[in-house]
C-alpha cells in the first residue's frame, strides 16, 4: 500500500475526524433524548428528569390513533410490497424475456423520483377518479390511507427488489431445476424450494419496506386526507410548542425501535447469507 | 431449457403482471396525468382552463420569473449541500474502505444508523439546537456573549439553517456508495503505482481518486435528487428565506389551488432530475441490474 492511507499522520488526522463526524451525528439526537425527560419544555436550562412526558404521550388518544393509522399502512404496504418484490425479482432474475431492461428500469425509477412530485401525481390521479366517479355514479372513494398505502408500495418496491435479487441470484438454480425433474410445478417448487431458502431475505425487505413506510411524510401529506398519520400527525403539532417534549417522547421510543428492527434485519440478512454458504459447501 | 422456456412463457407473464400493473397505475398513470394536467388536458378543479393550451408552460419558462429565480435558488441551494456533503463523506468512506480492517462494517453501520431514524425527528432536533431559545442560543446567553433580547437570528429560518440540517440528514446515507466504491478497488494498482515512483499524495490523486469517481458520482446523484424537490426541511427551519421551489411546489397544490401552475412546476423538476439521471447515468455505474 503506497496510497496516503499508508501515511501515519494521514490515518491519524481521519481518525479524528471520523470521531467528530460521529459527534455530529449523534449529538442531536442525545439533546432530544435528553430534552424527553425533562421537566418543563425544550429550552436550557434543564429543568429536572421525569418521565411525564412518556406517560401524557401514553394517554393521548389523537396520538395513539395515528400511530394505529400509520402501523397499519406499514404493515399492509409493506406485505403487497414483498409479495410483488418477489414477483419482479423472480422474473429479472430467472425469467428470459422481451423488454426486461425497459422493466428493471420501470420498477427501480421510482428511486429517483422526488416524493413530492410523486405525492403530487397521486394526489392528482385519486381526485381525477374521484370526479369521474361523482359524475358517472354519483359517489366518490376520497383520500385517506388507502391512498398512502398505495403510493408507499410504488417507492418501497425498488428497496425490496435489491434486497431479494442478490440472495435470489446466488441460490442455485439447479436446485429448482431438481425440484422441476422431480416433478414439481413451478408453484410447488416455489414454496418447496425457494421460498424457504428466500425467507430471511423476504423478512429483511419486509423490515426495510415497514421503516420506510411507517417514517414516510412527503407523501402521506398529500394523500392521507382526514386521517393522519404518524408522521403526518407529528408535523402538524410541532408548530404547537407545549407538545414538543410529549411527541419528542414518542419519537425517541420509536428511534430505539427502528434501529433495533433493522439490526434485527440486517442479522436476518446475514445469517440467511451463512446458511447459504453452507448449502453450498 | 428451450422446449421449457416456450411453456414457460406463461409463467413469465404472470409473474410480471402484478408488478406491472401496479406500476402503470400507480407511477406512470399519475405522472402522464401532471403532464396532462400542465397543458390543460385535464380539468379537477372549477377555477382550471377548459382547453389544451401551453400558457401556464410559457408562463413559468419566459414570463413569470418567480418561479425561475427559485429553480435556480433550489439549484443553488442542493448543488451546495450535494458537494459539501461529499467533501464530508468521501474521507469517512475512504477511512472505513482502506485504514481499518476489522470492525469496518461496525463502523460503517455507526455512521448509517442515523438515516434509519425519523427524518422529521432529525430536523426537529436541529430546530432545539438552533432556535432562538434553542441550545446555542442559550448557552450564549448563560455565557454573556449574547443578551436574550438579541438571540443570533441567522442560526433558523435562513438558508444557511436549510442547508447545514440539509447536510446533517444525507451525509449518512451518502457515505456508502463513496466505501462501496472504494472497497473494491485493486489495491495492487496502489503498489504498481509506487513501484514505478509515484509519491503518497500523487498516487491518491491520480490511481485512488479516478477510481472511485463512479462511487463520489452515485453518492451525488444520492443528494442531489432528493434535495432538488425538498420541502419539508425549509418549512421547518427556513421560515420566509429558506423557502425553496418545492415548497412553491406543494402551495400551489395546497394554498394557492392552482392545480395547473403546479402541475407544470412539478413536472419541470421531474424532467430536470430525469435529464440529470440520464447525463450522470453515464458517469457512474451505479449497482448492475440483474438484466
Amino acid at each position: 500500500m503506497s496510497d496516503l492511507a499508508a501515511s501515519r499522520g494521514a490515518v491519524w488526522g481521519l481518525r479524528v475526524f471520523f470521531g467528530l463526524l460521529v459527534a455530529f451525528l449523534y449529538l442531536p439526537l442525545v439533546v432530544l433524548l435528553v430534552f424527553s425527560f425533562n421537566k418543563g419544555d425544550v429550552t436550557f436550562p434543564l429543568q429536572g428528569f421525569t418521565t411525564q412526558w412518556y406517560h401524557l404521550a401514553a394517554s393521548n388518544p389523537e396520538l395513539r390513533r395515528a400511530l394505529e393509522r400509520s402501523a397499519i399502512v406499514a404493515v399492509v404496504s409493506s406485505l403487497i410490497t414483498v409479495v410483488l418484490g418477489v414477483l419482479a425479482s423472480y422474473g429479472l432474475v430467472r425469467r428470459s424475456f422481451w423488454g426486461k431492461p425497459a422493466f428493471a428500469a420501470l420498477v427501480f425509477s421510482p428511486l429517483v423520483i422526488p416524493y413530492l412530485v410523486f405525492g403530487i401525481s397521486l394526489l392528482v390521479l385519486f381526485t381525477a377518479f374521484d370526479r369521474f366517479l361523482t359524475i358517472t355514479m354519483g359517489t366518490y372513494i376520497g383520500l385517506g390511507l388507502h391512498a398512502v398505502t398505495i403510493g408507499h408500495v410504488v417507492v418501497a418496491l425498488p428497496y425490496t427488489i435489491l434486497t431479494i435479487t442478490p440472495l435470489l441470484e446466488r441460490l442455485s438454480i439447479s436446485l429448482e431445476e431438481a425440484g422441476h425433474d422431480l416433478g414439481a410445478s413451478p408453484w410447488d417448487t416455489f414454496w418447496r424450494v425457494t421460498f424457504p431458502l428466500l425467507y430471511p431475505a423476504l423478512l429483511s425487505a419486509f423490515l426495510i419496506a415497514l421503516t420506510l413506510s411507517f417514517d414516510e411524510y412527503a407523501i402521506a401529506s398529500f394523500l392521507a386526507g382526514s386521517s393522519p398519520t404518524w408522521p403526518v400527525f407529528l408535523f402538524a403539532q410541532l408548530r404547537v410548542p407545549s407538545q414538543l417534549p410529549e411527541l419528542v417522547a414518542v419519537s425517541s421510543v420509536i428511534l430505539l425501535s427502528s434501529v433495533l428492527l433493522v439490526v434485527i434485519a440486517e442479522i436476518g440478512r446475514r445469517r440467511s447469507e451463512r446458511r447459504y454458504a453452507i448449502g453450498r459447501s | 431449457m428451450a422446449s421449457a422456456q416456450k411453456g414457460s412463457r406463461r409463467v413469465t407473464a404472470g409473474l410480471l403482471a402484478a408488478p406491472l400493473l401496479w406500476l402503470l397505475l400507480f407511477f406512470i398513470v399519475p405522472v402522464v396525468f401532471i403532464a396532462t394536467y400542465s397543458i390543460g388536458g385535464i380539468h379537477i378543479l372549477p377555477t382550471d382552463p377548459r382547453q389544451i393550451s401551453f400558457d401556464a408552460w410559457h408562463r413559468f419558462l419566459l414570463g413569470h420569473s418567480v418561479y425561475m429565480s427559485l429553480f435556480w435558488k433550489s439549484i443553488r441551494v442542493s448543488l451546495t449541500v450535494s458537494i459539501v456533503v461529499v467533501l464530508l463523506s468521501y474521507p469517512i468512506g475512504y477511512f472505513l474502505a482502506l485504514c481499518v480492517k476489522k470492525r469496518r462494517y461496525v463502523l460503517l453501520l455507526v455512521i448509517i444508523a442515523p438515516f434509519l431514524t425519523s427524518y422529521l425527528l432529525r430536523v426537529l432536533a436541529w430546530k432545539v439546537i438552533l432556535g432562538d431559545t434553542g441550545v446555542i442560543n442559550t448557552a450564549l446567553f448563560q455565557l454573556h456573549l449574547r443578551s436574550p433580547d438579541d438571540p443570533v437570528g441567522w442560526l433558523i429560518y435562513s438558508q444557511f439553517a436549510v442547508m447545514l440540517v440539509l447536510a446533517y440528514v444525507w451525509i449518512p446515507f451518502v457515505a456508502l456508495p463513496i466505501f462501496v466504491g472504494l472497497d473494491g478497488m485493486d489495491l495492487s494498482l496502489l503498489e504498481a503505482a509506487g513501484d514505478l515512483g509515484a509519491n503518497r499524495w500523487r498516487t491518491f490523486l491520480r490511481v485512488t481518486l479516478p477510481l472511485s469517481a463512479p462511487g463520489v458520482v452515485a453518492a451525488f446523484i444520492f443528494v442531489f435528487v432528493p434535495t432538488i424537490g425538498e420541502f419539508v426541511t425549509p418549512q421547518l427551519v427556513g421560515g420566509t428565506r429558506g423557502y425553496l421551489f418545492g415548497n412553491e411546489i406543494q402551495d400551489q397544490f395546497t394554498k394557492a389551488l392552482d392545480w395547473q401552475s403546479g402541475s407544470v412546476l412539478a413536472f419541470f423538476l421531474l424532467l430536470v432530475v430525469a435529464i440529470l439521471m440520464a447525463v450522470f447515468g453515464r458517469f457512474s455505474q451505479v449497482r448492475t441490474v440483474p438484466t
